[in-house]
């Protein structure tokens, strides 16, 4: 119990942290109020230097080293979001303010902001040392809920409300979806634990060879209800309209936040069903693996070819997360491999780096859309957002024209930047597991992703910037949090592929894979779990299985 | 009272509910909800069906809890429960916030966005 | 879980731990680098330095720095990289025995393959970490040092471009020398590979140096050019090396290479497989490029657009020389080829003829130190195909000191007389105020060059390749036309000092006169200004009207600079002294490292590594005319420089009154053909031009119509089918939420049917 607690300490200093900004925002001194988002940034922060220090005892028996790895991950970045979040809550609010009217902390939102913040990102945290389906299933819940109102506020647009009520309920849809599975699977194995999961359907398939139907079903529905989170297809539908609607800042969150949860859930899931057992590296069952082979290569497919007809930026990168899910799902599909497999046939660290590559560079281009305006002819500013916009940035504003082109061209995964290193081994996990036919999907969808991630880099870089603009013309007087985060993570995007051999081995570490069977040991610390075949399930356990 | 029907000999069909029934019932439920869904176009309504299928979720848990002579599928709900409250407390919070825009509580006029 | 953390932080750490890592360098080095035992953590400064200078160039660049502080911050951390090599130097002949150590700075790549018979993974190895022998030490300590001294130099050359273009030049300077050592000291050849790739990169930043002048541009493409074609060979060299060896560290290499040796010393060239003889040649092709051998030299005289420093540094004293050390490094191959060796001699001995006849007849005094260049570079390649690899060594390192040496002045007199090189516009210089450092230091590295007896180290060296390559069998007609050239060498080099320095006092300012003529320069201030209208009135009004053109003398940097490097040539005499048991100091250094692979034979510069003939050591070496090369050498080539000399005076100075004419313009017309073809390089170019360019041109445009056609049809399709497919999809995306959940159910009761449909199978 204590060791428990032991491994929760970046998430007990992200609560309290939490709780501090729910106070300290709602100061009348407009001094203390500006401190909520520095006080979230030492504290997040901070989180992450207690995961690196003290990272407690392994929670996953499988992936002892997983926790530590995304805590560290969603701290690091979380500070990177923070910068870009910065100064979006309350903008207009505070300007009246600041213009003599009186402030009310009932109708301001900048506490509630950062500390949901703070929230969904300790719910990953969370995720990631989840040993329960309770714990797994709270811990969502706990990424999500906040997000849908941080998307309902982001702004006080029309559109940023039609996207809080499409995200909560279709978000709402995908949580019943795996609440139902989850439900099956503990009625399919008899316990939460996802240890104990892992060891009884191990067990049944070293038996039979055959999974039990109804842990079948459930690891079907949970897979796809947890798709929602990483917008997989077909759970992809409500990806652009909620990034287009969010505010940039947030929207830069929804890339990364919930789809980093997702993945972990998706990785500590299939392994309750599939890799979980000895050290052959058995593949998933073959309904599993199949239905991740159509989803990965349908939800890169469908996202480039949405992504190639926008003339939004945000969903052209809306749709393009969505083809990144797709990679990422490669790596799902390949699986860990056997027992110490190295990195490049490890799909799991596959998807770890790239977790990491992703957020890094998709930051980037977000960064470059928070920090620009466009002036309307009505004279209201509002977000630049259509892709016209870019054109010749790097003339008119240079910094922000280059984190532009290097994002988008690390996004493409060209090759001496961060995304070729993150992707590589997406590809080589595949080969390594025989997905051919998969590998080639991804590489004609990296072909097919060049077209817009170029468009977005070429009109940033060779276009001649628009002299005779339609409306007002772009603005920039975002704070300056959103250019130095841009430039962070463009500098990342360069400088990351020269370590990116220490940082692929630290994921390799945090995916070491310890598959191990102990007939008896997990099991018979409770009694043998009896599991309900087709024809118990009509009859009480008592009545078949004591004497 | 549950030992008494746990140790009770084999039940005929359709004399006491076994498992059986009560997972047809709680899918039905999930269907009834989902169907709904799709279907209404309230959003207080839709929500309350989502709810439908958290609860159908929570019916099987508890069957399956009793099945299985343990209480954790009990625990499971009590935590499902409360996520579905904090859930209501958000959606209609947002209703109220759609409400105020638009004076409706129609899904389908929240279109803006599209392609 | 403790791994996670130290895994984490090392990740943070970057580019500090590197240097910190050093402690750890003997625990990782036994593990990657073979059984060497490790070197001083201090050899990872050498790397180290002139990475922080280029770093900190580069933020004096963002700060817009616009004074001598980059130069400043070069010359020190050069300077301390030099400190730092002097004492590798001392680490590697100071304890007993000398034996290669390895100084580990980072894991780099180590890609598992395959695994090997009995289940050991093969893994490609390759760290950033670094082979120190004594041969490494003797390239790295000419390279920081003369790159130490060049630094200074520019920092003065170069004033004029303070701003921007300051920290750039001198970013790419340390940049330089960071590839540079990466190349040298790389402990496996991938790393060799990538300072191979960044120098040429350096290369073709610096002699593009000035940007704006399409002249520039045009050179640095073509020397990157050249450069690729020989990278190409190199490349494949390593590919090879690593597919029929199964490894890229040296360490390595040279014990897997060991039994192929024994096999060449007993001349059974027919039980080596041809693939093993075929990497020293591919070797070769890399060479050739770098170090502007035939048929790739081409581009070396063009690369003399870049600013002098660069061109002193990079192609005369230290980048050229990559193409020698990478010969002398892998001598243990090259013996396994039956062709290799002789191949080198001979391209070696031709480039240097042929360099030498077109450095005859050249006007621009920049790009006759150029063909010099090439031309000595040929006699290191010969030297090396004689096996004397320690004369080839011997003369990189004094050819390294006095080319330096030519250069630099050569780069005074263009800096102070607005970029005038033509040799028939200067004349003696040396008369000037303010230039009789320049004079006399150009008179030492003009004599070092000629090989004039005795008081020049470029005597001895050039002695000990000559006497080889009449010692070897086979090879006396190499040591002819080696001998030859050595006497057109001497002629040459003093007919630039004989027309430039001395004669009458006249000149014609260059074309980037006006540009010098700025009145807040500050070594413009120096020149008197009577004599240099002094000099002027000479000039019999050759000024072009530029009536107010004063030369400025250089200032003290370059006249130190000139100094040391004049000193520092004729004290290269010295190593030929010291330590005559071992072929002399540079000798000892060769000696002990790979480049002598077998023990030093016992005669007085006998051949250290065993000639691979099967007649071996004792049977009959070659003799000059019947007599021992080695006795009467010395005699012969001093005789043959100070002919060459003679000539030169007689043609050059004898009588001059005017800088224009000579009495060589008689002799000139008498030569015909003969002297067109030399002054017009022999053509090359223009052969290059019509058998590759041309061809190409009229290739490249038939493919564009190609492509036009047919390619362009097929990319537009590829284009439209996935846009076509998103405007299908995209219907899909109408904004309703009910369609949205519609999708997400539907999607989910096809998941459901298929799964269903598969486990009813």
């Amino acid at each position: 119990m204590i060791q428990k607690i032991q491994s929760l300490w970046p998430e007990i200093v992200l609560f309290a942290t939490a709780c501090v900004v729910m106070v300290v925002g709602i100061s009348p001194s407009v001094a203390v109020r500006r401190s909520c988002g520095v006080i979230a940034g030492l504290g997040l922060a901070l989180a992450g230097l207690v995961a690196i220090d003290w990272p407690g005892p392994a929670s996953s028996v499988v992936w002892p080293a997983l926790a530590p790895y995304v805590k560290v991950l969603v701290a690091g970045v979380g500070v990177l979001l923070l910068l870009v979040l910065a100064g979006l809550p309350d903008r207009e609010y505070e300007a009246a303010v600041a213009h003599g009217q009186r402030y009310d902390p009932i109708r301001a939102n900048r506490a509630e902001f950062y500390a949901f913040f703070l929230f969904s990102i300790m719910g990953v945290m969370l995720v990631s040392g989840a040993e329960d389906l309770i714990w797994l299933f709270l811990a969502l819940e706990l990424t999500s809920l906040p997000t849908y109102i941080m998307v309902a506020i982001s702004s006080s647009r029309n559109r940023s409300l039609e996207a809080g009520v499409k995200y909560f309920f279709l978000g709402a849809l995908g949580a019943a979806l795996f609440l139902y599975g989850f439900a099956l699977l503990y009625g399919a194995t008899g316990s939460t634990n996802l240890e104990t999961i892992r060891q009884v359907i191990a067990q049944q398939r070293l038996g039979s060879e055959a999974v039990n139907g109804v842990a079948l079903a459930g690891a079907l529905l949970a897979v796809i209800g947890v798709g929602f989170k990483i917008a997989a297809v077909p759970m992809h539908f409500y990806t652009a309209d909620v990034y287009q609607g969010a505010a940039s800042p947030v929207t830069a969150f929804l890339a990364f936040v919930p789809k980093t949860a997702g993945f972990v859930a998706l990785i500590l899931l299939l392994t309750t069903i599939g890799w979980g057992y000895g050290p052959s590296g058995q593949s998933l069952p073959e309904p599993i693996r199949t239905v991740l082979w159509v989803i990965a290569a349908m939800t890169m497919t469908v996202g480039n070819v949405l992504a190639v007809v926008q003339s939004s930026v945000k969903r052209v990168l809306a749709y393009s997360s969505i083809a990144h899910s797709g990679y990422m799902l490669v790596g799902l599909v390949a699986g860990p491999g056997p027992a110490g497999a190295p990195f490049a046939r490890n799909g799991i660290a596959a998807i770890l780096f790239y977790l990491l590559c992703y957020g890094v560079m998709n930051l980037g281009a977000f960064a470059v859309m928070a920090s620009l305006e466009r002036r309307s002819r009505s004279g209201a500013t509002e977000e630049a957002d259509s892709i016209d916009d870019l054109r010749g940035l790097c003339t008119t504003r240079p910094m922000l024209g280059w984190i532009m082109v290097v994002s988008a061209v690390g996004l493409l995964g060209m090759p001496p930047l961060l995304g070729f290193f993150g992707k590589l081994p997406l590809f080589t996990s595949g080969i390594g597991a025989g997905e051919i036919p998969l590998v080639v999907v991804l590489g004609i969808n990296s072909a097919i992703a060049a077209y817009y991630y170029l468009r977005l880099a070429a009109l940033a870089l060779l276009e001649d910037p628009d002299v005779t603009p339609v409306g007002g013309g772009l603005s920039e007087n975002a704070p300056p949090g959103r250019k130095f985060a841009g430039f962070i993570c463009a500098a990342a995007v360069i400088g990351l592929s020269a370590l990116a051999w220490p940082l692929i081995n630290l994921a390799d570490g945090a995916a070491k894979y310890e598959p191990r069977l102990t007939p008896g040991s997990a099991v018979s610390a409770r009694e043998a779990p009896i599991v309900p075949s087709a024809d118990a399930l009509t009859e009480p356990r008592a009545a078949s299985g004591r004497p | 009272m549950s030992a008494i029907l746990a140790q009770a000999d084999y039940p005929a069909l359709m004399s006491a509910p076994t498992l059986f029934h009560y997972l047809v019932v709680s899918a039905f439920m999930f269907g009834l909800g989902l169907v709904g869904f799709l279907t209404r176009r309230n959003l207080i309504i839709m929500f309350l069906c989502t709810e439908l299928m958290f609860q159908a979720a929570g019916l099987a848990l508890v069957a399956f809890s009793r099945f299985h002579l343990n209480h954790t599928g009990e625990t499971f709900v009590i935590f499902v429960l409360t996520v579905a409250a904090a859930e209501a407390a958000m959606a209609l919070a947002l209703v109220v916030l759609l409400f105020r825009r638009k004076e409706t509580l129609d899904a389908e006029r929240w279109e803006e966005m599209r392609g | 879980m403790s791994d996670v953390t130290t895994g984490i932080l090392t990740a943070l750490g970057g580019v500090g731990t590197l240097a910190a890592s050093g402690g750890d360098a003997a625990a990782h080095a036994p593990a990657s680098g073979g059984a060497l035992p490790a070197a001083s953590p201090l050899v990872l400064l050498i790397p180290l330095l002139p990475l922080l200078g280029c770093v900190l160039c580069g933020l004096c660049a963002a700060a817009g720095v616009r004074t001598k502080l980059p130069a400043w911050l070069t010359v020190a951390c050069l300077g301390a990289a030099f400190v730092a090599a002097l004492k590798m130097l001392g680490d590697a002949t100071g304890g007993p025995g000398t034996h290669a150590t390895i100084a580990h700075a980072f894991d780099w790549f180590r890609i598992e393959w395959g695994k090997g018979p009995g289940g050991v993974s093969r893994e490609l190895v390759a760290n950033f970490s670094f082979y120190v022998d004594t041969l490494t030490c003797l390239w790295m300590l000419f390279v920081t040092g003369l790159a130490t001294l060049i630094g200074l130099y520019a920092s003065e050359y170069m004033a004029g471009e303070r701003g921007p273009g300051y920290c750039r030049f001198f970013a790419a300077f340390n940049l330089f020398v960071l590839s540079m050592s990466c190349l040298v000291m790389g402990d496996n050849l991938l790393l060799l590979y990538l300072g191979w790739e960044g120098v040429g990169l350096c290369s073709y930043l610096l002699i593009g140096y000035f940007y704006q002048k399409p002249s520039a541009v045009a050179a640095a493409k073509k020397a990157f050019i050249m450069n690729r074609i020989g990278d190409l060979g190199l490349a494949l060299g390593i590919m090879l090396t690593f597919v029929k060896f199964g490894t890229v560290e040296y360490a390595e290499l040279f014990e897997r290479i060991r039994p192929f040796v024994e096999l060449a010393r007993h001349g059974r060239f027919d039980e080596i497989p041809f693939s093993v003889q075929l990497i020293p040649l591919l070797f070769t092709v890399g060479a050739f490029g770098k170090s502007a051998q035939l048929p790739l030299y081409v581009w070396l005289p063009d690369a003399m657009e870049g600013p002098t420093p660069v061109s002193a540094l990079i192609h005369a004293a230290t980048m050229v020389t990559a193409g020698v050390y990478l010969v002398a490094r892998f001598i243990p191959f090259y013996v396994c080829s039956d062709l290799a060796l002789p191949v080198v001699a001979w391209v070696g001995t031709l480039t240097a003829l042929t360099a030498a006849t077109i450095g005859m007849a050249q006007f621009d005094i920049k790009r006759i130190m150029a063909y010099s260049t090439v031309s000595q570079l040929g006699y290191m390649f010969a030297g090396l195909g004689v096996l004397t690899s320690t004369g080839a060594a011997f003369h990189v390192f004094t050819h390294a000191f006095f080319k330096a040496l030519l250069f630099l002045s050569c780069g005074a007199v263009m800096h102070g007389f607005g970029g005038q090189l033509d040799l028939r516009k200067l004349s003696g210089v040396r008369k000037m105020p303010g230039w009789g450092i320049v004079g006399v230091c150009m008179l030492v590295g003009c004599l070092n060059l000629s090989g004039f007896p005795l008081l020049t180290s470029g005597f001895f060296s050039k002695d000990m390749i000559l006497a080889q390559a009449f010692t070897t069998p086979g090879f006396a007609a190499i040591g002819w036309i080696l001998l030859l050239t050595a006497g057109l060498t001497a002629y040459y080099t003093f007919r630039v000092y004989f027309r430039v320095f001395e004669g009458p006092s006249q000149f014609e300012p260059g074309d980037e006169a006006h540009a010098h003529a700025d009145p807040g320069d500050q070594a413009h201030a120096h020149a008197p200004a009577g004599h240099a209208h002094g000099g002027h009135e000479h000039g019999h009004g050759q000024g072009h009207g530029d009536g107010h053109f004063h030369p400025h003398a250089p200032g003290w940097a370059i006249n130190t600079v000139l100094a040391v490097l004049a000193v520092c040539s004729t004290a290269a005499i010295g190593a030929y002294f010291i330590d005559r048991d071992h072929h002399g100091w540079v000798g000892r250094m060769v000696d002990s490292s790979t480049a002598a692979w077998e023990a030093p034979g016992a005669g007085h510069s006998g051949a250290h590594a065993e000639p691979p003939a099967e007649t071996g050591h004792g049977a009959a070496p070659g003799t000059f005319l019947g007599m021992d090369p080695h006795a009467v050498m010395y005699y012969v080539s001093a005789v043959v420089a100070l002919v060459g000399i003679g000539a030169a005076w007689w043609l050059h100075l004898a009588g001059r009154t005017a800088a224009a004419t000579s009495r060589a313009d008689g002799l000139l017309a008498a030569a015909g053909p003969v002297a067109r073809g030399a002054q017009g390089k022999w053509f090359v170019d223009e052969v290059y031009d019509a058998l590759v360019v041309t061809p190409l041109w009229v290739l490249a445009h038939v493919f564009h119509l190609l492509d036009k056609l047919l390619i362009d049809g097929l990319v537009n399709l590829a284009g439209w089918v996935p846009r076509g497919a998103g405007r299908t999809a995209s219907t899909g995306q109408n904004g309703l939420l009910h369609s949205y959940a519609l999708g997400m159910a539907g999607g989910l009761a096809i998941v459901l049917v298929v799964a269903l449909f598969m486990v009813k199978n």
